[in-house]
């Protein structure tokens, strides 16, 4: 066979299943957005509904801009803490030796964790009665252990944060020194001889070298704090009331236990659409690279 | 102004020894070549005199106190690296201005001192460029901007010149040369391009498995090697050695061949080495000895001839206009006046 | 202080905060470990030295709990998702890797943009789908859907593999007279083998961690692993022994398998995009 016949031929089974699990849902989910109309509302469903889905969304549904503040709010704070922190760590690991690689193989394991374990683990150690937190640091501070965190709007959404970010940090960390790795030895040295403190040379030889790998991990971080759900289902499950209820839950919510399928397609679509800019933003710096 | 002293220094990683209880001075205003083999820890050395390395024992003096403990910012050294170690992210100008800006030196008078920098390595039309817009050639001499824009105490060069191509390596070194003759300022220079090593330096520090094995000006490493590695190392062809014995006054090959008279007394065992240029060759017969020729190569400004006795080969420089070809017999003299000789287990030349 | 002394005081600094940095990476995981061998009066009394008891493991594979159900639909769904995902995803990468081919580039980031659906978006017209078709709670349909996560992982990660492969070792065999395919076959996948291994393993993860497909599309016979962690909450609150001992059972493979593809393990999450 030819090669310019067989090279389509090999691409044909990944690209249909691409569509078929990822494309299509994605279009079909958009003809729901504007075809399938609310439950509450008589003769149900109907043919093309027009806006009236999104319209809903945006001027009759509280809970919406609600879930998209703690949505918005939730990716901002996770992705600069858990930058910074990977950042701070990966500068300590990257030097190697036997501590150092040590603690950068066990930086997998949190990794390799589920993100609804990870919540469960979180919502554990922060149960007010026998939590490890309480156990700990409850006798550091006495009123530490008097607080209960989880029934807290503000606390509980602290609690989320932090179970987001301990699980994020051992993959950004691991990259960030992979980035670190990449950038030329001799350069840092050059620096340290012409005479630069330490600091003056993480901020003009280390941290410019970085930024590029930088980039790609706030905008991976931020992909992925955008779509954060298994977490806060296990953590809170969006509560207290809706005080940690991010976008992807609040589409699984009136999804599927309000039945709300055209509605929660056409919130779905709203959340696409910064998902499709940092795609773009992502895959510019991946194909930059060759 | 500063010389820089080495007193018994030791580099070891683990078990490995990579520089082994070594001394060294460099004087004042003195161009050192540091000269040997790949991986004879030439590296190791000046990375240790820059701090970069932390020497396992011994002390390093730069001017007149020891430097051990100071980290390589507070040295006050200037290093060209192997690989150049440009900042890719900065301009030509700002990877020349960064060692002055670090060092608080005022804006006023960082651009005139740029400027003149980079004139004297002709960079003046690069200065806006980043360093991947620029030639191996180019990329080095914004390396040797970056070190010669202050005035430290001490110039450290790693192969500066080893990434370029052979025309442009001589044009560099001729300008290296005029440059340390201006400046005036100490230089260790590491390089196993022996050229390099001749016509640079003041000194020579021949060095192999970590350890110098001569230090002299390059006249005497190359007239007068002081042990077998030397003598083998330094000359382009290698110097001819050959084993054999010293008997009644002559030199005799373990082929049993008597090849040219020595003085001194009877030597069981030996090495004799002569250069390929104190090879004289002679038309059949008028030599003291006929030979075969093995092969012949006319590099251009000479030619080279490799001779067979029995199993011995020996390399011979002859004018330019002889022209002879395989299985053509020669005569063959070794000039005596020439002559070195090497005791086979020491290694050590036998002076006489 | 001098340079060196500075340097000394600033290495113990960075060992410090190095060994708390990595107590706070294990303390939850330590949590679950200690929780797991505890009785249900242990965990309520915050006990830190008790006796170890292996008695929660039983519990959590008996009525009502049955865990190993749900073990064993884990696998299947896991595995069979990985054996669809790897070779299809091979053949794409191969193409993708060696030849030029139209809209190259277009395809390429497609791939890359399904990685980021969210994926309660590709969900609801799946559950529609699988409500009309009988498909919901079904390990067929749960496979499906989770091809959609690991496609685009396996695709990229394999082409990494072989972007790595020399071209000459294949190029030598053609002129010695091989076929396209036999090259592949005799040539490339030998070569690629570890990549794909590494491939493979990395899509099982992510498939066995997966969370929300299974929560919507499943309730009671393919029910995985992750879901099965909602059966221990009572009316009298959480069994956190019982919690801890099945997050013990998710866990513990996914750390072996990853430690054991460690070194590949952040080139793939980032799908060659750093390196
Ligand atoms: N960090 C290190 N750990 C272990 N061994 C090292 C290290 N750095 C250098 N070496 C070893 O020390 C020896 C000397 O290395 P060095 O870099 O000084 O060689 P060199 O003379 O500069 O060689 P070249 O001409 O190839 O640059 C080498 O055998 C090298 O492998
Ligand atoms: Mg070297």
């Amino acid at each position: 066979m030819r090669d310019n016949k067989l090279k389509y031929i090999l691409v044909l089974p990944a690209i249909i299943v691409v569509f078929a699990t990822a494309v299509w849902p994605l279009i079909e989910s958009l003809r729901l957005s504007f075809t399938v109309g609310r439950l509450t509302k008589p003769n149900f469903p109907q043919g093309y509904l027009g806006w009236e889905n999104y319209t809903w969304a945006f001027m009759e549904e509280p809970a919406f801009w609600n879930s998209v503040e703690v949505t918005v709010l939730y990716t901002l704070i996770t992705v600069i803490l858990t930058t910074l922190i990977a950042l701070g760590l990966a500068m300590l690991l990257a030097p190697g030796g036997r501590l150092r690689g040590g603690v950068q193989t066990l930086l997998i394991l949190p990794f390799a964790m589920s993100p609804a374990l990870i919540g469960v683990s979180f919502r554990f150690m922060f149960n007010p009665e026998f939590g490890l937190f309480d156990a700990f640091f409850g006798v550091v501070i006495p009123p530490l252990a008097e607080i209960s965190w989880l029934s807290d709007p503000t606390l509980a959404f602290v609690v989320c944060v932090m179970a987001d970010v301990w699980g994020w940090i051992p993959f950004l960390t691991l990259v960030l020194i992979g980035g670190l790795a990449s950038i030329p030895q001799d350069t840092i040295e050059a620096a340290q001889v012409d005479g630069a403190s330490s600091w003056r040379v993480f901020k003009d030889i280390t941290l410019p070298q970085l930024v590029p790998v930088l980039a790609v991990v706030l905008i991976l971080k931020a992909i992925f704090s955008l779509k954060t759900f298994d977490q806060i289902y296990m953590l809170t499950n969006g509560g207290p009331g809706t005080a940690t209820q991010t976008l992807s839950h609040y589409i699984y919510f009136s999804g599927m236990k309000y039945g709300q399928i055209g509605y929660s397609a056409s919130v779905a679509w709203v959340m696409v659409i910064p998902m499709i800019l940092l795609t773009f933003l992502y895959a510019r710096y991946v194909f930059q690279k060759r | 102004m500063a010389q820089v002293l080495l007193k018994n220094i030791t580099k070891r990683w683990g078990d490995f020894v990579g520089v082994d209880n070594q001394s060294l001075a460099v004087a004042d205003k003195e161009f050192l070549v540091l000269l040997g083999p790949s991986g004879c820890g030439k590296t190791t050395t000046m990375r240790m005199i820059a701090g970069l390395e932390e020497p396992t024992s011994g002390e390093i003096w730069i001017g007149d106190h020891v430097v051990n403990d100071d980290l390589p910012k507070d040295r006050d050294v200037a290093m060209v690296f192997q690989n150049y170690g440009l900042y890719p992210h900065m301009t030509i100008y700002d990877n020349i201005a960064y060692p002055l800006k670090v060092r608080g030196t005022p804006k006023a008078d960082i651009k005139p001192r740029v400027e003149k920098a980079a004139e004297q390595v002709e960079l003046t039309e690069f200065l806006h460029r980043k360093p991947k817009a620029l030639s191996g050639g180019q990329r080095q001499r914004v390396a040797l901007a970056r070190a010669i824009v202050r005035t430290p105490k001490v110039f450290l060069m790693d192969e500066p010149l080893s990434n370029l191509d052979a025309k442009l390596r001589v044009t560099m070194r001729a300008e290296l040369k005029h440059l340390s003759r201006q400046l005036q300022i100490t230089t260790v220079y590491v390089t196993h391009d022996q050229i390099e090593a001749m016509t640079l330096a003041d000194r020579v520090a021949v060095m192999e498995k970590g350890v110098i094995r001569q230090l002299g000006t390059p006249d005497e490493i190359y007239n007068d090697p002081s042990n077998l590695f030397v003598a083998g190392f330094i000359g382009s062809p290698a110097m001819n050695l050959i084993n054999g014995s010293v008997k009644d006054g002559y030199f005799i090959t373990t082929g049993g061949t008597r090849l040219v008279k020595v003085d001194g007394g009877d030597r069981a065992k030996v090495i004799l080495g002569v250069r390929a240029e104190d090879v004289d060759i002679h038309e059949s017969g008028q030599g003291d000895i006929d030979v075969l020729v093995y092969a012949y190569e006319n590099t251009g400004e000479s030619v080279m001839l490799t001779l067979q006795f029995g199993k011995q080969r020996i390399i011979a420089k002859g004018d330019r206009h002889l022209r002879k070809d395989m299985d053509d017999v020669v005569g063959l003299r070794v000039n005596p006046d020439h002559l070195y000789l090497f005791d086979s287990e020491t290694e050590e030349r036998i002076r006489y | 202080m001098t340079g060196k002394q500075r340097k000394q005081f600033w290495n113990v600094i960075q060992i410090t905060l190095i060994l708390i940095a990595a107590f706070i990476m294990l303390i939850p995981i330590i949590w679950i470990f200690l929780a797991a061998f505890k009785t249900h009066v242990d965990v309520y009394q915050l006990k830190l030295f008790f006796t170890p008891t292996l008695e929660n493991f039983g519990t959590v594979f008996d009525a009502p709990y049955n865990l190993g159900n749900k073990l064993i639909n884990s696998t299947i769904v896991a595995g069979v998702t990985v054996l669809f995902a790897i070779p299809i995803a091979t053949c794409a990468a191969y193409s993708f890797s060696r030849f030029r081919l139209r809209f190259e580039t277009s395809m390429l980031v497609m791939i890359l943009a399904t990685q980021f659906v969210p994926a309660v978006v590709i969900i609801l017209p799946f559950f529609v789908m699988f409500r009309d078709l009988g498909l919901l709670d079904t390990r067929l349909g749960l496979i499906m859907v989770n091809l959609a996560i690991v496609m685009p992982f396996a695709i990229w990660m394999i082409k990494g593999f072989i972007d790595g492969i020399p071209l000459e070792t294949e190029e030598a065999a053609m002129v010695d007279g091989s076929t396209r395919v036999q090259v592949i076959r005799n040539i490339v996948l030998p070569m690629a083998a570890p990549g794909l291994f590494t491939a493979g393993i990395f899509c099982f993860i992510i498939a066995w961690n997966e969370f929300l497909f299974a929560l919507i599309l499943t309730n009671k016979d393919a029910v995985t692993l992750p879901i099965g962690l909602a059966l221990f909450k009572a009316e009298e609150g959480d069994l956190w022994n019982l919690l801890s001992a099945a997050g013990i059972i998710i866990m513990l493979p996914m750390f072996i398998l990853a430690l054991i593809i460690r070194k590949y393990f952040v080139q793939g999450m980032t799908m060659g995009a750093v390196r």
